[in-house]
């Protein structure tokens, strides 16, 4: 190996920009290079990336085929007339958030993964700050949850073109695009109870669990499987202090009827909600590791 | 650069040393009372220091305190007493600071399995901001002289152990630390490749004039490199010193006498015994399943009174050596024990890892 010849003699001056390090850019610069690694591991594992795509358009198909069809059935009997949309239109939004909630869950994953391979302490030995480290996982998995919700999107026209499927896509592209971006930042936000359960437990156990206990009563507790008007009383009552009711109904909107700009204001109101508590409790539970 | 930095780098101000470590406990479990089940009191009071450039180790057995230690003086862990400062700055309140002169190599070797060689060296050099050029420049030499150039491309998880320490002690380097640490570089290495690294931190302690910090569990390891070491044994340092200046504390060689392994071996055995234990200047003389060893002030001279005598006796010796004492017999020395290290272990992952409740 080395000799005294061939030891490591840099070409270049000593740490020659730690002026960036702390600074605001700096702190963006950290947040991209975490998120960049995190989605390079995720292109090297083709199988995760496969199923990662994968998943919601099996929810597409399944729920199309099953409630879709209850629903449409039920909505056009004797003496209705038919509706404009198939059910699959009401559903949709519910469908890519129920995907980003699901990657959100798994979201600590990696955490207790980097923390049992001590790659985690490469990260805290650097001089840079520990939010970087989680916003950048987070990041990363926010670009995940945004090609889950395209490409549900995008199929779903798909099938409006191939088999007759009724979505008004009401908005358009710019209105999709809106849901990509209000889906994906409710499951950043969203990841950060998973990251929190990852850094206080560091299991990757009892992440999945505390994470897949939540996501179905945060779904069916909400709008996202059902307009509000459909929902029983009960449900109505608790799916107002749910975020993903705000979500659902904003997007659902946006493929509906139209731009409705209170509705979304109110959905990345509940996004930015969700984001400050959970983040705080796992910025809390990630400086306590180090104690 | 920060003022700081650039006193830990320049050469001057010898008076203040690299690091400085007085009474530093940690406890882990608890609130820092001693009392209950599951308190481990992992460092139990240490003081010690090393200066700029100096070559320093950390040598105990499994469970001494040697991670503990090192993670503190990492900023990964929090003293529970005590105060550590580590290029003229404190652990606790200027942690930011204190890392930016650092290099680490864990035990748990924390190399991304999924990227490849030259990714993880990239991404750690980003991580410090180092210019995109200057990254590209010392990955490729570090590439070079870990000899990893030809693997670089492979993702790090299909490298065999040895690769992996090297890449993970280069992620170390990327950005030319002033100060080095490393936990059990070369633990689960081949003979051959601990050689290697060997070589290659003293070429990098003598050219760079780097200081390092090294725990190792092998005293050939601690031996070879450190100008100084500390002996660790529950937490505590129960000796310090240069491994000479250790050795001398001993004042005695080893003499160890083989006897041919006939049918007279038990009663030669036994007559060399009592022999030698009528020689002046010896003393501890012990039967093994070769023959007998002893210690001795003076081995040159000793020995020849003692082969003198079991000559007179028509005790007949297969091979004998005379051997000045190792650190195995100053950690015998210190701790009534002998260190015992198995030479294949799985890796523990570190403090992190054990936190987690089985
Ligand atoms: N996170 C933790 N929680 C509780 N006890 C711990 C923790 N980490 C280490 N210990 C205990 O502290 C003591 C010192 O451990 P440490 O890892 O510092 O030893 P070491 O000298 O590095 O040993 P080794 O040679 O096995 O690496 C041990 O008794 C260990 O069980
Ligand atoms: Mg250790």
């Amino acid at each position: 190996m080395a000799t005294a010849e061939s030891v490591y003699r840099p070409s270049t001056p000593a740490l020659s920009a730690p002026a960036a390090l702390g600074s605001a850019g700096g702190i963006v610069t950290e947040i991209l290079w975490v998120a960049y690694r995190s989605l390079r591991k995720l292109s090297r594992s083709p199988f995760l990336l496969f199923f990662t795509l994968m998943m919601p358009i099996i929810w597409l198909g399944m729920f199309s085929q099953t409630f879709g069809t209850v629903f449409d059935r039920a909505a056009s009997g004797p003496g209705q007339a038919p509706l404009a949309y198939n059910y699959i239109a009401v559903l949709l939004p519910g469908i890519a958030v129920m995907s980003a909630i699901q990657s959100a869950a798994q979201s600590g994953f990696s955490m207790v993964s980097d923390i049992e391979t001590g790659f985690m302490d490469k990260f805290l030995v650097a001089p840079i700050s520990r939010a970087s480290v989680l916003l950048g996982k987070t990041l990363a998995d926010g670009v995940r949850m945004a090609a889950q919700t395209a490409i549900v999107l995008a199929i779903a026209f798909l099938f409006c073109v191939a088999f007759g499927w009724k979505i008004p896509f009401a908005t358009g592209v710019a209105g999709d695009a809106m849901i990509v971006v209000l889906t994906a930042a409710f499951g950043v936000a969203f990841a950060g109870l998973s990251n929190s359960v990852a850094l206080f437990t560091k299991r990757t156990e009892t992440t999945m669990l505390v994470s897949f206990t939540l996501t179905f009563p945060l779904l069916f507790l909400s709008t996202a499987m059902l307009p509000y008007d459909l929902l029983p009383g009960w449900v109505q009552t608790f799916s107002k202090y749910n975020p993903v009711s705000y979500v659902a109904t904003a997007s659902r909107t946006l493929i509906l009827t139209g731009w409705n700009w209170t509705e979304i204001g109110q959905a990345f109101l509940a996004v930015a909600i969700v984001a400050v508590l959970l983040y705080s409790l796992a910025v809390f539970a990630f400086r306590r590791q180090t104690a | 650069m920060s003022a700081a930095l650039a006193a830990a780098r320049s050469s001057g101000t010898p008076a203040e040393p690299m690091i400085d470590v007085t009474g530093l406990v940690k406890v882990y479990g608890g609130n820092g009372d001693d009392a209950g089940a599951g308190v481990v009191r992992a460092v139990d009071g240490i003081d010690f220091h090393v200066d700029r450039g100096e070559f320093f180790g950390f040598l105990g057995p499994n469970g001494s305190g040697k991670t503990t230690t090192i993670k503190i003086l990492t900023t990964l862990l929090r003293p529970t007493g005590g105060t550590v400062r580590v290029g003229g700055l404190d652990v606790v309140r200027d942690p930011r600071e204190v890392r930016k002169m650092l290099g680490y190599a864990g035990q748990s070797i924390g190399v991304d399995g999924d990227l490849t060689g030259r990714e993880n060296l990239r991404l750690i050099g980003h991580l410090y901001h180092l210019p995109g050029s200057v990254v590209r420049d010392r990955v490729e030499e570090l590439l070079e002289v870990l000899q990893l150039t030809e693997a670089a491309d492979r993702p790090a998880g299909t490298y065999s152990g040895g690769m992996r320490r090297r890449l993970d002690l280069g992620s170390g380097l990327v950005h030319h630390p002033p100060l080095l640490f490393l936990d059990e570089p070369t633990t689960g290495l081949d003979p051959q490749t601990r050689n290697a690294v060997w070589e290659y931190l003293r070429a990098l302690h003598r050219t760079e004039r780097m200081t390092i910090f090294l725990t190792t569990q092998y005293m050939e390891e601690a031996d070879q490199l450190c100008q100084r070491l500390a002996i660790m044994d529950h937490g505590r340092i129960v000796a310090a010193g240069s491994p000479p200046e250790l050795k001398a504390g001993i004042g005695a060689d080893l003499i160890t006498i083989r006897l041919p392994q006939d049918e007279g071996f038990e009663a030669s055995r036994a007559r060399a015994l009592a022999l030698a234990q009528g020689v002046p200047d010896v003393s501890g003389v012990v039967e093994f399943d070769q023959g007998v060893t002893m210690r001795a002030g003076h081995g040159g001279a000793t020995l020849v009174e003692v082969l003198r005598r079991l000559e007179a006796d028509r005790i007949r010796v297969n091979e004998v050596a005379v051997a000045p004492p190792t650190l195995d017999q100053v950690f015998l020395q210190h701790t009534g024990r002998e260190m015992r290290v198995e030479e294949v272990r799985p890796t523990s992952s570190g403090p992190w890892a054990r936190h987690r409740r089985d």
